[in-house]
C-alpha cells in the first residue's frame, strides 16, 4: 500500500476510533454527573467543576488525534 | 537576585559565543544578541513591576514611558536581528531562552533555602496587594515575553505549512492590497503575535473600562465583569482553598487571556490566535515552570522527589520505584503537551469546521445556485459560530482549571482531605 493511500486511510479511521474511547468516557461521566445531581442537587457547583474537567481530560483523546491529522494532513498528497 | 541571575547567563552565553565563534561566528552574534535583547527586556520587567505596583499618580507617566520605551528596544531589536537574516533561529532563540533557564533554576534553588528571597516570590507578594490589577498586567506581559521566541523557533522548523486553511483576517486582506509594503509583509508573517497582542490590549481596555470609575452599587457593565471575575474566583477558590489569593492573579490572567484570544476569533476579519500551537505551547509552558516553581517550592526538595516518586511508604511501593519514577516524570511532562494540544485542536478544529463551509458556500455561489447556497448554509454556519462561543468560553475553563488542578496536586493539603473524609464520615452516618 501506498504511503498516502495509507495515510488518506488511516488518519480518518484513526479520529473515528479515537472519538469512540472519547464518547464513551463522556458518556460514563455525564452519567455519573447526572445520578449524582438526581441524588444530592445541593453540590451541583463542585460537581460542574469537576465534571468539565473529566470532560476536558476524556475530550483530549480525540484532540490528540485530531492534531495528528493536521501534523500528517499534508502529507497525504 | 535578579542581577546576579543576568551576571550568571552573561558568562554561560559568553562561554557559549567564545566556543562557536571559531566555526560559526554568525550563531555566536546571535546568542550573545538574543542574551541582550533579553536582558533588557527583564532590566524594563523590573522598572515596570516597580513602578505598577507604587500605584501613585506620580508613577503613571513613568510607567507608561517604559512600557514604551522596552516595547521599542525589545521588540525593535528582534525585528531588526530578524531582518539582519544572517543569524539563525536557533542560536538566537537559545541566547534568549538563557536568562530565563538561569533564572528559573536559581530560583529553585534559592527556593531551597531562604524562600521569601527569591524574586518570585517577591512578586507574587507585590500582585496579591493589587489583585486585579496584576491580573491585567501578568495577561498582558507573561505570555508576550514567550511568544516571540518560541514561534520563530517554530517558523524556522516548518518553513512552508501551506496544507492549512483559514478564513482571510484583515491583515491577510491588507496583504493582498499593498503586497510590496514591508510593514504589512512584516505583520502579515506575525500575524499570531500581532493578534495576541491585539487581544491583550483589547483585555486591558475593557478591564480599564469597567474598573474606571467603581462605584459601590454597579453599573450593568461593572456588575458583569465582577461577576466573571468573582465566578472564576470562586470555583479556583474550590478547588485550591485559602491559598488562592497567591495563585489567582497567573489563573485569573489565563483564564481571562485565552478568552479574549478566542473570543477575537468570532469577529469577521479577526482570528484566534490559540488556533496557533505556538502561542498555547507557550501559555502552557508558563503554566508548567509555575506549577513545578511552586510544587518545589511548597514541598521541599525531598518532598517533591518524594511525590515525583509516587510517596513509597512500604515495602511494594519502594520496590516500584524504578517504574513509578519514569512514570510520574514522563506524566509531569505530558500536562503542557496535553495542555497546549488541546486548547489548539479545539479552536484550530472549530475554526477548520467554519472554514469548510464558508467554502461550500462560495462554491456554491460560484455555480450560481444562490437558493441552494445561502439560507440553508448560512444557516449551518451560524449554528456553528454558536458552538464556537461554546467552545472558547469552555475551553478557557478547562485551560484555567487544569492549571489550578495541576497546581493544587503540587500543593500540601491534609486539611483538605480530612475536611473530605469528615464530610464523608458525615455523610454515611
Amino acid at each position: 500500500m501506498l504511503f498516502p493511500a495509507a495515510l488518506g486511510l488511516g488518519l480518518p479511521l484513526g479520529i473515528g476510533l479515537a472519538a469512540i474511547g472519547s464518547g464513551i468516557g463522556i458518556g460514563f461521566l455525564g452519567k455519573g454527573a447526572m445520578e449524582a445531581m438526581g441524588r444530592q442537587p445541593e453540590i451541583l457547583p463542585k460537581l460542574q467543576v469537576a465534571m468539565i474537567i473529566g470532560f476536558g481530560f476524556a475530550e483530549a483523546l480525540t484532540i490528540y488525534a485530531f492534531v495528528t491529522m493536521f501534523f500528517l494532513q499534508g502529507r497525504i498528497g | 537576585m535578579l542581577s546576579r541571575g543576568l551576571r550568571t547567563s552573561w558568562l554561560v552565553a559568553a562561554a557559549l559565543a567564545g566556543l562557536l565563534l571559531p566555526g560559526k561566528p554568525y550563531d555566536a552574534l546571535g546568542i550573545l544578541a538574543g542574551q541582550l535583547i533579553m536582558a533588557v527586556n527583564f532590566v524594563f520587567l523590573r522598572r515596570l513591576v516597580k513602578l505598577f505596583t507604587e500605584r501613585t499618580a506620580a508613577s503613571r507617566g513613568p510607567f507608561a514611558f517604559a512600557l514604551i520605551v522596552k516595547i521599542a528596544l525589545v521588540y525593535g531589536g528582534l525585528a531588526a536581528v530578524l531582518a539582519f537574516g544572517r543569524i539563525r533561529y536557533v542560536p538566537f532563540t537559545v541566547g534568549l531562552g538563557l536568562p530565563l533557564v538561569v533564572l528559573f533554576l536559581k530560583s529553585i534553588l534559592l527556593a531551597f533555602g531562604q524562600g521569601p528571597s527569591s524574586i518570585f516570590a517577591r512578586r507574587a507578594n507585590e500582585t496579591v496587594r493589587s489583585l486585579r490589577a496584576a491580573t491585567k498586567l501578568a495577561a498582558l506581559l507573561l505570555p508576550l515575553l514567550f511568544v516571540p521566541g518560541l514561534s520563530f523557533a517554530a517558523e524556522a522548523a516548518k518553513p512552508a505549512e501551506g496544507s492549512a486553511q483559514e478564513l482571510p483576517n484583515w491583515i491577510v486582506l491588507l496583504h493582498d492590497f499593498f503586497p510590496q509594503s514591508p510593514v504589512i509583509g512584516w505583520l502579515e508573517k506575525n500575524q499570531i503575535i500581532v493578534f495576541a497582542w491585539l487581544a491583550g490590549l483589547l483585555f486591558l481596555f475593557l478591564s480599564w473600562l469597567a474598573m474606571r470609575k467603581p462605584k459601590l452599587v454597579p453599573g450593568p457593565f461593572q456588575n458583569g465583569v465582577e461577576w466573571v471575575v468573582e465566578s472564576m474566583y470562586n470555583v479556583s477558590e474550590g478547588l485550591l482553598g485559602p491559598q488562592i489569593d497567591r495563585h489567582f492573579p497567573l489563573i485569573g490572567a489565563l483564564f481571562f487571556y485565552i478568552l479574549t484570544i478566542n473570543m477575537l476569533g468570532i469577529f469577521p476579519g479577526m482570528k484566534s490566535a490559540t488556533s496557533s500551537l505556538d502561542l498555547t505551547l507557550a501559555l502552557a509552558l508558563i503554566t508548567f515552570l509555575y506549577v513545578q516553581f511552586w510544587g518545589i517550592r511548597n514541598l521541599g526538595p525531598i518532598g517533591y522527589l518524594d511525590h515525583l516518586a509516587g510517596s513509597p511508604r512500604d515495602p511494594i511501593g519502594w520496590a516500584m520505584l524504578p517504574v513509578m519514577l519514569p512514570v510520574h516524570i514522563l506524566g509531569e511532562l505530558a500536562k503542557p503537551v496535553s495542555l497546549s494540544c488541546r486548547l489548539f485542536g479545539n479552536i484550530f478544529g472549530e475554526d477548520t469546521l467554519i472554514v469548510v463551509f464558508v467554502g461550500a458556500t462560495a462554491m456554491l455561489l460560484k455555480a450560481s445556485l444562490l437558493a441552494l447556497a445561502v439560507p440553508p448554509m448560512a444557516g449551518i454556519t451560524a449554528l456553528f459560530m454558536m458552538l464556537q462561543t461554546l467552545t472558547s468560553i469552555v475551553q478557557a475553563l478547562i485551560f484555567s482549571l487544569l492549571a489550578t488542578v495541576y497546581l493544587y496536586m503540587m500543593l500540601p493539603h491534609e486539611e483538605h482531605g480530612h475536611e473530605e473524609s469528615h464530610a464523608e464520615a458525615h455523610a454515611t452516618s
